[in-house]
């Protein structure tokens, strides 16, 4: 055997070796699944391709539990990892249902939206593949996904992605993003079907308020706000006037463009009677100027990099040594979906949505998100559920 | 005596005046004068607190016109903007109750949401500067005609910035001619505020939250 086929097998084996070690790790990542506790006010699980079929068998169809009130009244939808990489949304969709009781109306949950995206992950920029959250009863493991559905699930990109219907041009990698593709369309591709099938969902279930929950970077102007339309203009106002002024924290509000299309608080207004709104509260995970990606940036947001640029006043949001934990944003998005849901039912009395049981900012930054989770191993079978 | 008693007066000269630097002369911040209605609504630097305004009027019942960037030929046309209507870049709302104020009828008061935004005057077509002399035009024909102007800065630190920037010349155009200064705590930080209410002799109300705007607002209309 020449001197050059033993070095040629060898930089085979080594190739092999670190693909089939890290592609194991990916793999593992892909199919780990996250135990969801239904809570009391759960009333029925359904699928989402259940309101569009071409969804059906596909990783993009996802779990869609309703918690009915004994009273009718309004309906309102949370929309939870849209982007998988802004896990505050997950976390606080799972506060809400495992919590929650309705009163009055409806509560409709999508706790993981892009469920391609959540199984997806961005090896080049080093982001951990899970994150643990601490609970009373032990560690809560939770995937840490991409802000784009899986190539593996939605492939190939086009060059440009040309937006349906506003034909508007937008990034190739656009049409994996689920904040683009709205309203989507039944035989567009896989991240259009299901937008297209939450779609039609807020309109065979007369979604009146549809909130889709987000985390953005503190040097970026559109963070811890409320993006709304004109038509939720005077409801999002409101709830970020009463925040501020009850549970004194900022969250101010941003008018949605006409002209950027595809976005979830834009398209949903325009294609359905619900309101929309889309909240944002800081992540500075995602800012680039930081340090390493590691879990604790996720989780307590604080890095020293942020620090400086705040002294000297580049960040948007104020930054501190106490950085950004995942408490506040948690938190925030709990107190904001509650005085929305507040808002609406002081001007709607007839389709009010009562919700009780769910923590406010101060008891989530109080206690922690973990002390809201429920022990799966110690719930019944039938109320854990699995994407 | 005579030398008690005119200690005792020097000693009270003092304290009344210690009394009213510490009050900020004459009780500017306590005693609002009242608004009249018809009343229109608009931005000064076109920045989104203007919708908050808005918003604040319709939850304390106050019903208002709104124009984003009127001129003084719209004000003067009164209630209604002399029919003008929204497009592009530029948007109107008729909110006065027409049964009460017709049509025509003059304005009292301008309540004006101080606040730049680059953004909403581009989207307006306007510069700074041009936006600044819109202003000057609107204040000057509110004094020559009498019309009540409020200033309102809601927006705290991010609708503030260093000496000459935009924030500071949207409150450099209108706060000084205000009838009345409203402004949230974080928004006075520095005290600006204070000092042109001070010494402009206007009266000057601090309110802790944007949402104190609506009992307020109810006040001054009543």
């Amino acid at each position: 055997m020449s001197r050059q086929l033993i070095y040629k097998s060898l930089m085979v084996i080594i190739i092999g070796t670190i693909t089939f070690i890290g592609g194991l790790q990916l793999f593992h990542h892909r199919h780990f699944q996250i135990p969801m506790v239904a809570g009391p006010g759960v009333t029925q699980v359904k699928k989402l391709s259940d309101y569009a079929p071409g969804l059906k068998g596909t990783m993009a169809d996802t779990n869609v539990f309703f918690l009915e009130g004994s009273e009718p009244g309004g309906k309102m939808m949370i929309i939870a990892n849209t982007h998988s990489n802004e896990p505050a949304a997950l976390l606080s969709a799972l506060i809400f249902l495992e919590n929650s009781t309705v009163e009055k109306g409806t509560l409709i949950i999508i706790p993981q939206f892009n469920n391609s995206g959540g199984r997806n992950t961005q090896p080049g920029d080093g982001y951990p593949l899970y994150f643990e959250i601490k609970t009373p009863w032990g560690y809560k493991k939770f995937r840490m996904g991409n802000r784009i559905a899986s190539p593996l699930d939605q492939w190939p990109d086009p060059d440009v992605y040309v937006h349906y219907p506003d034909r508007q041009m937008l990034s190739y990698l656009d049409i994996r993003n689920t904040n683009r593709t709205w309203p989507g369309r039944p035989k567009g591709a896989l991240m259009e079907k299901l937008t297209y099938a939450a779609m039609e969902l807020i309109r065979e279930e007369d979604v009146d308020l549809a909130i889709d929950i987000h985390g953005a970077e503190t040097m970026f102007p559109v963070t811890n706000c409320i993006v709304a339309p004109e038509k939720s203009l005077r409801i999002a106002t409101m709830t970020s006037l009463t925040l501020k002024a009850t549970e004194g924290f900022d969250n101010h509000v941003e008018p949605s463009p006409e002209g950027f299309r595809g976005l979830s608080h834009r398209e949903i207004g325009d294609f359905s009677d619900a309101l929309p709104f889309l909240l944002e509260a800081p992540l500075p995970f995602l800012d680039q100027p930081t340090g390493p990606k590691t879990v604790d940036l996720l989780l307590e947001g604080k890095d020293p990099f942020l620090l400086k640029l705040s002294k000297k006043g580049k960040l948007f949001v104020p930054y501190d040594e106490q950085g950004w934990p995942m408490s506040k944003r948690v938190g925030q998005h709990c107190s904001a979906v509650l005085e929305i849901a507040k808002q609406f039912s002081r001007r709607n009395s007839d389709q009010a949505i009562k919700i009780s049981n769910v923590p406010r900012y101060a008891d989530v930054v109080k206690n922690g998100v973990g002390f809201y989770y429920k022990d799966p191993s110690k719930s019944d079978k039938e109320n854990v559920f699995y994407n | 005596m005579r030398k008690n008693k005119i200690k005792s007066m020097v000693s009270f000269l003092f304290l009344f005046g210690l009394l009213f630097m510490m009050t900020g002369g004459f009780n500017h911040s306590q005693e609002l004068p009242k608004a009249q209605l018809p009343v229109l609504t608009t931005s000064a630097g076109q920045s989104p607190d203007v919708t908050t305004l808005n918003i604040v009027c319709e939850e304390a019942g106050i019903l208002y016109d709104y124009c984003d960037v009127p001129d003084v030929d719209m004000i003067s046309q009164g209630v209604g903007l002399g029919g003008q209507e929204s497009q592009s870049g530029f948007h109107v709302e008729i909110n006065t109750d027409l049964e009460k104020y017709p049509e025509g009828t003059d304005y009292q008061t301008i309540m004006f949401a101080i606040g730049a935004s680059l953004k909403g005057m581009g989207a307006s077509g306007l510069t700074v500067d041009d936006e600044v002399n819109r202003l000057k035009n609107i204040i000057e024909y509110c004094k020559e005609n009498d019309i009540f102007i409020i200033g309102i800065h809601v927006g705290g630190v991010s609708k503030r910035g260093a000496p000459g920037s935009d924030n500071e010349r949207m409150i450099s155009a209108v706060a000084p001619y205000a009838d009345l200064l409203i402004v949230t705590k974080d928004s006075n930080k520095d005290g600006r505020f204070t000092e042109i209410s001070n010494n402009n002799e206007i009266p000057l109300k601090e309110i802790e939250y944007a949402l104190n705007l609506v009992p307020l607002l109810k006040d001054i209309f009543d």
